[in-house]
């Protein structure tokens, strides 16, 4: 069973006279959580984002050329490496910090779709009361956004994350995934009102995705310049001997549970067709690159595009290729999967004869229907930057303010969960070793040394606990590991699953 | 030559479906009337002073 989770990266700003320093909003806002958590033990040692899947090690990664502007500032701060980071380890196992210069939200591992929707919206809840509490104490505003670009061209990313057996080659999974993930844009994109380049805003005009004008390169490990359509970075966070992790960063940052639930369930489930049948064929675009900006800025909403040796293709019909293989391949037992194929089949088929039809499901085509018809009524012209500040409205997270929740609360989407199923996932860890992570955090937050999503140490009278968490993917052991944290009276009795050092 | 947002404005749906364009969305149109006069009041140049950093 393929896992998975999501970081967002959001946008962040204040009223504030002058230029605004995002990287002190962010960690401000971060410093701003209530929710019970442990501080600036996220264990950085372990990690390195540097080597690469294809079996070598880069010496370093790709800074975007703008930041240089920023040296000097960031040069002056006051303040180590782990204090910028403000690391919080949340008690539903969430991580949520200041990456760089935007607060991020990961969400802890999910086994359902319905387990990381719940999650993603409780790492919304979390940021918008972490912006009301700084707002209330400097009494000026600090307005959050859940987007992907400012429309002067810099990006940030929802990345997801899909733990796979290790044994599926590299090379099939970056060449099976490639035409999946340039055309899941169709229902995967939240539209943008700006054609952008790397650092540049080029023209006025709509494209279904926010994040397709910011790659340039079919592989590589880099994330923040020269960006890949597949990232090639390999840090499993789990036993790399038996997993990889398959880490996904061109989506766009959906406000739409209904859009978040299609993207992540079916590239799972495109994986998983990969996993089970790894000799099956798939479509391979003639110029995957060029095909990514082409079908998010074609005019005609047609998508057409070139397949490897000459014939036209559209996305809708790749796009149901892939749906034709999960439904020869995966096991769709599960009641969730089941619902998860006849949406996207649903979907495929509506945006082939009238996507509007997708409004009550699709961030792209509720924004672009509620910003024609805000047009129409008020004779806005498409070259309007009035449009781009509607756009950057559309995701903002206040949900008395932002036009995505005005959407939501006329009724006009399907998928919503509960608000009482988003409030338990602010507080409560989901069914993986997530679970493991979150208990711990919950019972003896003073006791946690260092955690990670593949470890979490804790401190005991005979020294620390590491329990590891590198292999801990079958529910059966999750359940044990469970039975053990919530019988346990203090950081000592988890010695039965963890390692003492000496 | 018209800008971009010219070409890539959608071709509005006719009440019979008919045309080159998309037909009439057959969902039900949602009310969005207090919406729309939530966005009069958006700064429409909100967006020219939002600037942010390059993230991942």
């Amino acid at each position: 069973m393929i896992q998975f989770g999501l970081e967002t990266e959001f946008g962040i700003t204040s009223d504030h006279d002058g230029e605004v320093d995002v990287v002190a909003e962010s960690i401000a806002l971060v410093r701003s959580a209530t929710e019970p958590g442990v501080w600036m033990c996220w264990d950085y040692e372990s990690e390195d984002p540097h080597v690469d899947m294809r079996g070598f090690r880069v010496r370093e990664l790709r800074q975007d050329t703008d930041e240089a502007k920023y040296f000097a500032q960031d040069a002056e701060r006051e303040l180590s490496f782990v204090e910028i980071k403000s690391d919080l380890v949340l008690g539903n196992g969430a991580r949520f910090y200041n990456d760089h210069a935007h607060p991020e939200y990961c969400t802890p591992e999910c086994r359902t779709l319905a387990e990381l929707v719940a999650h993603d919206r409780a790492g919304e809840r979390i940021l918008m009361a972490c912006a009301q509490h700084l707002s209330d104490k400097r009494q000026r505003a600090v307005r959050l956004y859940k987007n992907n670009t400012d429309f002067f061209g810099h990006s940030y990313g929802c990345h997801e994350n899909f733990l796979l057996p290790r044994a599926l080659p590299w090379e099939i999974l970056a060449q099976g995934m490639q035409a999946f993930l340039v055309t899941r844009q169709i229902f995967a994109g939240t539209g943008k009102f700006a054609i952008e380049a790397e650092d540049k805003f080029l023209s006025p005009g709509f494209q279904i995705s926010q994040r397709s004008d910011f790659f340039s390169e079919l592989q590589s490990v880099d994330t923040m310049q020269r960006r890949p359509l597949i990232n090639t970075r390999d840090e499993p966070h789990a036993n790399p001997k038996s997993f990889r992790r398959f880490h996904v960063i061109l989506g766009d940052a959906n406000m739409s549970p209904f859009a978040t639930r299609l993207k992540v369930g079916t590239t799972a489930l495109a994986l998983e067709a990969l996993v089970l049948d790894p000799k099956r064929s798939y479509p391979k675009l003639a110029d995957p690159l060029s095909a990514l900006t082409a079908i998010s800025r074609d005019p005609a909403f047609r998508w057409e595009t070139l397949l490897d040796g000459g014939s036209r293709t559209t996305a809708v019909s790749i796009q149901r290729e892939y749906l034709a293989a999960a439904k020869a391949v995966c096991d769709l037992t599960m009641p969730e999967k089941r619902q998860l194929v006849a949406d996207w089949e649903l979907v495929l088929d509506d945006l082939e004869t009238d996507f509007m039809k997708c409004r009550d499901r699709l961030d792209w085509v509720a924004k672009l229907s509620l910003v024609r018809e805000f047009q129409a009524a008020q004779k806005v012209p498409d070259d309007d930057p009035w449009l781009q500040s509607l756009d950057l409205e559309y995701h903002r997270l206040d949900r008395t303010e932002g036009l995505y929740y005005g959407l939501e609360h006329a009724h006009s989407f399907q998928g919503v969960p509960e608000e009482s199923t988003v409030r338990a996932a602010v507080k409560h860890p989901p069914s993986t070793r997530a679970y493991v992570r979150g208990r711990c955090i919950q019972k003896f937050a003073s006791a946690v040394i260092s955690a990670q999503w593949d470890h979490i140490t804790l401190q005991g009278t005979h020294g620390p606990i590491r329990i590891s968490l590198m292999d801990l993917f079958a529910p059966g052991d999750v359940a044990e590991y469970a039975r053990v944290i919530d019988a346990a009276r203090s950081p000592d009795d988890l010695r039965i699953i963890g390692n003492v050092a000496s | 030559m018209p800008d971009q947002a010219q070409r890539t404005r959608p071709v509005a749906p006719g009440p019979s479906g008919g045309g080159e364009g998309p037909s009439a969305p057959k969902v039900d149109k949602p009310n969005v009337e207090e919406l729309l006069k939530r966005m009069r009041k958006v700064d429409p140049d909100q967006a020219k002073r939002y600037r942010q950093r390059t993230g991942q």
